[in-house]
């Protein structure tokens, strides 16, 4: 499949994080360890590239922890296509993003 | 208070202002987990405080990405807008270039939608690259002559041709139709049964012929236009079934044809079978135009090969034919063309060299363009200096030269649309019959498309020249060094717009050369002696249906009667009968004795053309008379047997001497005599030289039995 996006490390990291349960931005952050500049710039990247897909939390979510609503990100079904590549050329980092988010 | 969270709200002007509100939203939001996170199990410590402090200061690392992203985006729309506000303040300026340019766009798409719609665009058939005329050419004259076909050929065709899946005749007929108001004359067509079937269309309703209705004893049905039906039927859903009395004959309708069916044009507004029976079809004579669909697997040529051939077989498939021996004396040949070709032809040098013309007006008004933009860019030199002194580079200095052309040429692109469909409907209306495929013009997704392509050429054009003046990569010392007073500056500048200047005045001259000598073409063909009056003279046709007059003393005695009556009529000068007015339907050739020019067996017949016209015919189009008389009362086959001939012909066949008195006959009928000599009219066409003919009067024939012709033309001089 032809790559819409430059398949870096960092990149990898995120997408990896987000499919392991991580869907918030300062959680990303902080599965993939990335410098706290260079997390939200990859997820608008892929966001725009319709890698991944971005929404609110439901209101109640949201007001039950007396917080605003979050923003979470998914993959899209292309984005889901594109893990075949991560998987490949990142190995080493499957087994750090297996764990579901707490 | 969160730490650091004021860094939000000052970030977010960064963020160009449709993202901003979602970017800060999701920036608070997250802050205030994370705080609320950091705060779930008490003071936070200083340090985790710090890390969230410094992850906030990132947010303007985010927002930077945002804008930079839209700037992208933007940075064109930025220059278009730019543009825009320029031109506006420039109103003279914009107003020149925008008419200039929609003229010239305009006449280049009011051409290629003719290009288009007659030329480019397929035929509206199934497989229209199958579909093939049948026309031959003939020897017997002093030029060869393009002839149609006859039904023994087409009978040839159809059975022994294999390489031809279905073959057809047509040919287009005048009807008298009767209804519940007055008596109406239909423009149809009589088509063989599998006409529909090689042009492989099916009735929209009903159903189109069935071969046993093209039998002489088949069935009277029809099949009307969509036009037909709705205009004079009402749009009735109960008209199949329903009965039409054409020419005296009741028929039955049994099929519409949609909309958008015609062929050769959509002249016909109904359809009945051409009977063509294979006892009595001739092989000689060309009545009818064919036209036939090649089988799979077989090419246009290999028909033409094949048909070429069966023309040689016709001795050995007609062994006792006379006309088989007068098709091989006047040389028969086929000619077969893909049936687009057939119908475009005559026009088709015509459209391209007028497309070509315009080009070149097109190319002209983008060289005026041009030059107005090179002398407007040297009055931005200020302008275009403060851009380079605070640090535009020569990339975007040459984006804003081409975004005023691109929306000077975007706006001409569309008032030129406009023009031209303004302008291609009026030419339509005005040459409806003398371009083929007329129905099938129109402004479509390709005309479109062609549309925007020059227009994205002409800004490319004219915005080349101002990028060649200033796209140097010293465009900073340039500007230093001044523009139009600077040496090196002016002097380029004016070479430049010296050149296009050079340009626009030679391509004018090339179009005003062409121009003039189309000019002199049409006032050499309006200075052509016609031969005949064309100031208040009306002209129309009538026919007298067999059905409804048999006996042919009636039918000869109707026209006579009709003169009389026109004739009383103030205002009406005089009134004259015949087969075709000059410049009408055309006239027939056929073979004729010449007494004192007796033919030996076989040699090729006299053929000249032949007019029937009734007393009154040659004075009321002001044909005049050279020698002897036109024909009066009695000139008739049961009366004198009078003949005319006009000046080419006497002069043919006798020249020096007098014509009067001579004798001619046809088809070995009695003698006729010459009892006058007319001038010569242009009854083809006013470029063709007139040709030889006779005029016989209306009724010839044995005197036993006299034969009127049932169709004629009427000319009516007024005062």
């Amino acid at each position: 499949m032809g790559r819409l996006f430059s398949l870096t490390y960092p990149t990898a990291s995120v997408l990896l994080a987000i499919r392991g349960g991580h869907r918030y931005g300062f959680d990303i952050m902080d599965a993939t360890g990335l410098p706290d500049g260079t997390a939200y710039p990859i997820l608008r990247r892929l966001e725009r590239r319709a890698v991944l897909t971005g929404d609110w939390e439901d209101e109640a979510d949201g007001k039950a922890e007396q917080r605003p609503q979050r923003r979470y990100y998914e993959l899209t079904p292309l984005g889901h296509k594109s893990m075949g590549d991560v998987e490949a050329r990142f190995p080493m980092l499957l087994p750090l993003f297996e764990s579901e988010a707490s | 208070m969160i730490p650091g969270a004021a860094c939000i709200g000052w970030a977010s002007r960064f963020v160009p202002f449709m993202r901003r509100r979602a970017w800060r939203r999701e920036w608070e939001a997250e802050v205030a987990h994370a705080w609320q996170r950091l705060n779930r199990n008490g003071q936070p410590s200083a340090w985790s405080v710090l890390r969230l402090r410094i992850r906030i200061y990132t947010c303007v690392i985010d927002a930077l990405w945002e804008r930079k992203q839209t700037m992208k985006m933007t940075g064109p729309l930025n220059d278009v807008r730019h543009a825009v506000r320029n031109l506006l303040r420039h109103r003279a300026f914009t107003t020149i270039a925008v008419t200039t340019l929609a003229l010239g766009i305009g006449a280049n798409t009011a051409v290629f939608t003719l290009v288009d719609g007659v030329l480019i665009s397929p035929l509206a058939f199934d497989d229209p690259e199958q579909l093939i005329a049948i026309q031959h050419i003939g020897h017997g004259g002093p030029e060869a002559r393009q002839l149609p076909m006859s039904q023994g050929l087409y009978n040839v065709y159809r059975e022994h041709a294999s390489t031809i899946e279905s073959i057809a005749l047509f040919a287009g007929t005048t009807v008298n139709l009767i209804g519940d108001g007055d008596a109406q004359r239909i423009r149809g067509q009589a088509v063989t049964p599998g006409c529909f079937t090689v042009l492989g269309v099916e009735a929209a309703m009903g159903r189109t012929f069935l071969e046993e209705e093209g039998a002489p004893e088949g069935e009277r049905v029809i099949i009307l236009s969509d036009g037909f039906w709705r205009n004079d039927l009402g749009a009735d859903p109960a008209v199949l079934g329903t009965s039409l009395d054409i020419n005296g004959i009741l028929r039955r309708v049994v099929g519409v044809m949609p909309a958008e069916f015609g062929h050769p044009n959509q002249d016909a507004r109904l359809w009945a079978p051409l009977i063509v029976d294979p006892a009595r079809a001739s092989l000689a004579n060309f009545g009818a135009d064919g036209i036939a669909r090649v089988g799979p697997g077989n090419s246009v040529q290999s028909a033409a090969t094949e048909i070429e051939g069966l023309i040689g077989r016709l001795p050995e498939l007609f062994p006792e034919s006379g006309a088989v021996s007068f098709l091989q004396e006047v040389g028969l040949e086929s000619s077969v063309l893909p049936l687009k070709q057939s119908l475009v032809g005559d026009v088709t040098a015509t459209l391209w060299i007028l497309l070509g013309t315009v080009g070149f007006v097109l190319l002209i008004a983008c060289a005026k363009v041009a030059n107005l933009l090179l002398v407007r860019a040297e009055g931005r030199q200020r302008e275009l200096a403060l851009r380079v002194a605070v640090g535009a580079g020569r990339w975007q200095v040459l984006r804003s030269f081409l975004s005023e052309s691109v929306v000077l040429a975007g706006v001409g692109g569309f008032l030129g649309m406009v023009i031209a469909g303004l302008a291609v409907k009026a030419s339509l209306s005005l040459v409806l019959t003398a371009i083929p495929r007329v129905a099938e013009i129109g402004v479509d997704l390709r005309v479109m498309s062609f549309t925007a392509v020059i227009a994205l050429g002409c800004a490319v054009f004219f915005g080349f020249f101002p990028m060649l003046r200033y796209g140097a990569d010293d465009l900073a010392s340039q500007l230093r060094e001044g523009g139009a007073r600077g040496a090196t500056g002016g002097k380029e500048s004016h070479r430049l717009r010296n050149g296009l200047v050079v340009v626009q005045m030679a391509l004018a001259l090339v179009v005003l050369v062409g121009s003039g000598l189309m000019y002199r073409s049409f006032q050499a063909l309006r200075s052509v002696d016609s031969g005949f009056d064309t100031e208040q003279i009306l002209t129309a046709h009538i026919t007298v249906p067999t059905a409804e007059v048999q006996d042919w003393g009636e039918v000869a005695g109707f026209f006579r009667q009709l003169s009389e009556r026109l004739e009383a009529q103030p205002g009406i000068e005089s009134v004259g009968f015949g087969q075709s007015v000059p410049l009408g339907n055309g006239l027939g050739y056929f073979s004729i004795d010449v007494e004192d020019h007796p033919r030996p067996e076989g040699e090729l017949p006299v053929f000249a053309r032949n007019h029937q016209v009734e007393v009154g015919f040659i004075e009321t189009l002001g044909i005049d008379v050279l020698d002897g008389r036109a024909f009066q009362d009695g000139d008739g086959a049961e009366g004198a047997r009078s003949v005319l001939v006009t000046e080419s012909f006497a002069q043919h066949w006798w020249p020096g001497q007098s014509a009067l008195g001579r004798r001619m006959g046809y088809e070995g009928e009695d003698w006729y005599n010459i009892v006058g000599v007319v001038a010569d009219a242009h009854y083809q066409s006013l470029e063709q030289t007139p040709e030889e003919m006779v005029y016989w009067p209306a009724t010839v024939g044995p005197a036993e039995d006299p034969q009127p012709t049932r169709g004629m033309d009427v000319a009516i001089k007024t005062d």
